[in-house]
């Protein structure tokens, strides 16, 4: 391996070479290595981080430590089977990955979807947002000194991981939607859980904001740090939160509606700073909205089937297996064979707690999709690292590794 | 079996064809609004799309050699383009030219252009093996540093392979499978037919030196 010393100390396309900024101390240039594991970096990811005194030059990350080949995965399962590994690549908002493959699917199919089934597609999608900012906002702070608030988020995200753990089993990685519908519908009394979790949760949102937004260590530590410019952010290709956090109010619950939320009310905050404080003040105002949504899309849950009624996509219920020859044939070509979609190639956009999350599936008429490309927002996120810590201190890196908020899962897929 | 894409929507309206005619690219048959870009008119295509605003989202790297479907080359970069403000959305399919040697291909970079290219493109490069010239830092980036080859090309021989340890120890997979369900003790070290009295094997069988025959 090369000396990091030897290579260039700037990144390429920085506008201003930091290093002739008066307050570096110009020293010796010394590289420091933080991770693979270090509790900063909430995963497996390591940084290289050349240093002149206590200001950073370079930032170098190294990736790949959770690489285990989703996408290759994909093409050897049949569609139905793909909806297992989707949800393992954000595992904190895996209900997004899960939406977003699905939705592929079935455009490619031209699936016919009942109401009752987005409608909780909705609300899981909503409250998945809800877990994974909830992680954010406990593990940000404490990143920074701030350790009360991660038990008050904690005790939220229990809620939310039970409400999840009621409708499906599981408490992450769920697996729950499927192509055409969902796997199985609610169970009773799971609406009206929702419902309380929701209506007591704007209360706790506030109760997080008093904890953090007047402390002065805090806003020392956020205030204009990491500052990424508009400009700067659309060329690196950032979505979600932290794109917003830079003044664009780019989302794709509103470019490109999906699950009609053209049809529910809620606004995408914003703010213009771009630094760290902003990063955290939209995710703050952002579970106001997933709770408006969540609110909205439980007033119009009312019951009904929960899957494509197309036995050709669709698994037949179970009493229809002791009376039906065909409901047993289309069972077991389904178990044993999967469905042939349609020879295309399909891209559907949706939102996640991170950004854009998209999954490009290409068909070659088989019952194992050709090849499938995840886009990752938290891969293409993670190129702002390198442009928002260069000239600032390293216990500024920290803050902004952590409102960049990459999930590593989703990083190496 | 085969049977076309029945696209719900359909991107060829007039307004794409025309927007399609002022960029100077031909469209291409997609469900998805795809425009089909000669590799040597990709930086002027993304020159005149960065000064219209657009991001660069996402590339896809493509490996059609086992397609139903004659492709007019083997690989294949779909670059995914999306404007914040209008919402427009367009896929820059750019069919890689083969080369010579059997490798995958050159085709520009577009980090001159969108600085989002850095980390996109050297995935493709990592995964499916397409190099793109000019671009400041093609490394590897998701797959182990001494993994030979590119994993998403459809030849990629995908299958059990020997796990090398640090002391030079291998763990063959028919032999770790065994140990797991009691064949042997494997390597997993479970001893659970020892105490049951039908275990000779006092030591765990490994793979010889130089790895599997």
């Amino acid at each position: 391996m090369t000396d990091l010393r030897d290579r260039p100390i700037t990144p390429v396309s920085l506008p201003e070479p930091t290093l002739t900024k008066p307050s570096l101390l110009h020293t010796e240039i010394m590289s420091l290595n933080v991770g693979p594991q270090h509790p900063s970096t909430h995963g497996v990811l390591r940084l290289v981080v050349d240093m002149d005194g206590e200001y950073v030059v370079k930032v170098v990350p190294h990736m790949g430590y959770l690489h285990t080949g989703f996408e290759k995965t994909f093409e050897a399962r049949t569609y139905q089977q793909g909806v297992t590994y989707a949800p393992r690549t954000d595992y904190l908002h895996s209900f997004s990955h899960e939406l977003a493959y699905v939705l592929s699917v079935e455009k490619l199919l031209s699936a016919d979807l009942p109401e009752r089934a987005t409608t909780i597609r909705v609300i899981l999608h909503e409250l998945g947002r809800i877990h994974s900012h909830l992680v954010f906002f406990g593990t940000a702070l404490m990143d920074l000194g701030a350790i009360t608030l991660f038990f008050y988020c904690f005790r939220e995200k229990e809620e939310v991981q039970n409400l999840f753990e009621d409708i499906c089993g599981y408490r992450m990685n769920q697996g729950y939607f499927r192509v055409g519908g969902l796997s199985k519908d609610a169970p009773e009394g799971w609406a009206a859980r929702v419902q309380k979790f929701v209506d007591t949760f704007d209360k706790h949102v506030d109760e997080y904001a008093t904890m953090f937004q007047k402390n002065p260590i805090f806003l020392d530590r956020a205030t204009g740090v990491g500052v990424i410019s508009s400009e700067l952010a659309l060329d690196l290709g950032l979505t979600g939160p932290n794109l917003r956090a830079s003044g664009v109010p780019l989302d794709q619950r509103k470019a490109t509606p999906y699950c009609g939320y053209e049809t529910y009310d809620f606004d995408v905050p914003t703010s213009t700073d771009g630094d760290s404080l902003a990063r955290f003040n939209v995710r703050l105002q952002e579970f106001r909205e997933s709770a408006k949504i969540i609110r909205q899309a439980l007033a119009r849950l009312k019951p009904g089937p929960v899957k494509d009624p197309n036995r050709k996509i669709s698994l037949p219920p179970r009493e229809e297996l002791e009376t039906s020859m065909e409901a047993v044939i289309h069972h077991f070509k389904l178990v044993t064979e999967g469905f042939h979609p349609p020879v295309g190639e399909v891209y559907v956009p949706t939102e996640s707690a991170r950004g854009e999350v998209g999954y490009y599936i290409v068909s070659d008429g088989g019952s194992m999709p050709y090849r499938v490309k995840i886009r990752a927002p938290s891969f293409v996120n993670l190129q702002a690292l390198e442009y928002a810590c260069v000239g600032g201190q390293f216990a500024d890196l920290i803050t902004v590794l952590a409102t960049v908020d990459p999930v590593l899962g989703d990083v190496d897929r | 079996m085969t049977t076309t894409l029945d696209p719900r929507r359909d991107p060829l309206t007039p307004q794409f064809a025309d927007w399609l005619a002022e960029l100077g690219v031909q469209p291409d048959d997609s469900a998805e609004p795809t425009a089909l870009v000669p590799a040597g008119d990709l930086l002027r295509v993304a020159a005149l799309l960065k000064a219209d605003g657009f991001m660069l989202l996402d590339s896809v790297g493509l490996d059609y050699s086992q397609y139903t479907e004659k492709k007019p080359a083997r690989f294949c970069v779909l670059h995914n383009v999306f404007h914040p403000h209008d919402h427009r959305r367009l896929f820059l399919r750019v069919y890689v030219p083969d080369s010579v040697d059997g490798s995958g291909g050159e085709l520009p970079t577009l980090y001159p252009v969108w600085k989002s290219a850095n980390y996109l493109e050297r995935e493709v490069y990592d995964l499916m093996g397409v190099v793109f010239s000019g671009h400041p830092d093609l490394r590897k980036v998701l797959t182990p540093d001494d993994l030979e080859g590119h994993p998403l090309r459809k030849d990629f021989p995908v299958g059990e392979t020997p796990t090398l340890f640090r002391d030079g120890r291998f763990l063959d997979p028919a032999t770790f499978r065994a140990g797991m369900n009691g064949q042997s003790a494997g390597l997993s070290g479970y001893k659970g037919g020892q105490r049951r009295g039908e275990m000779n094997e006092p030591l765990p069988p490994v793979m010889p030196e130089g790895g599997p025959k």
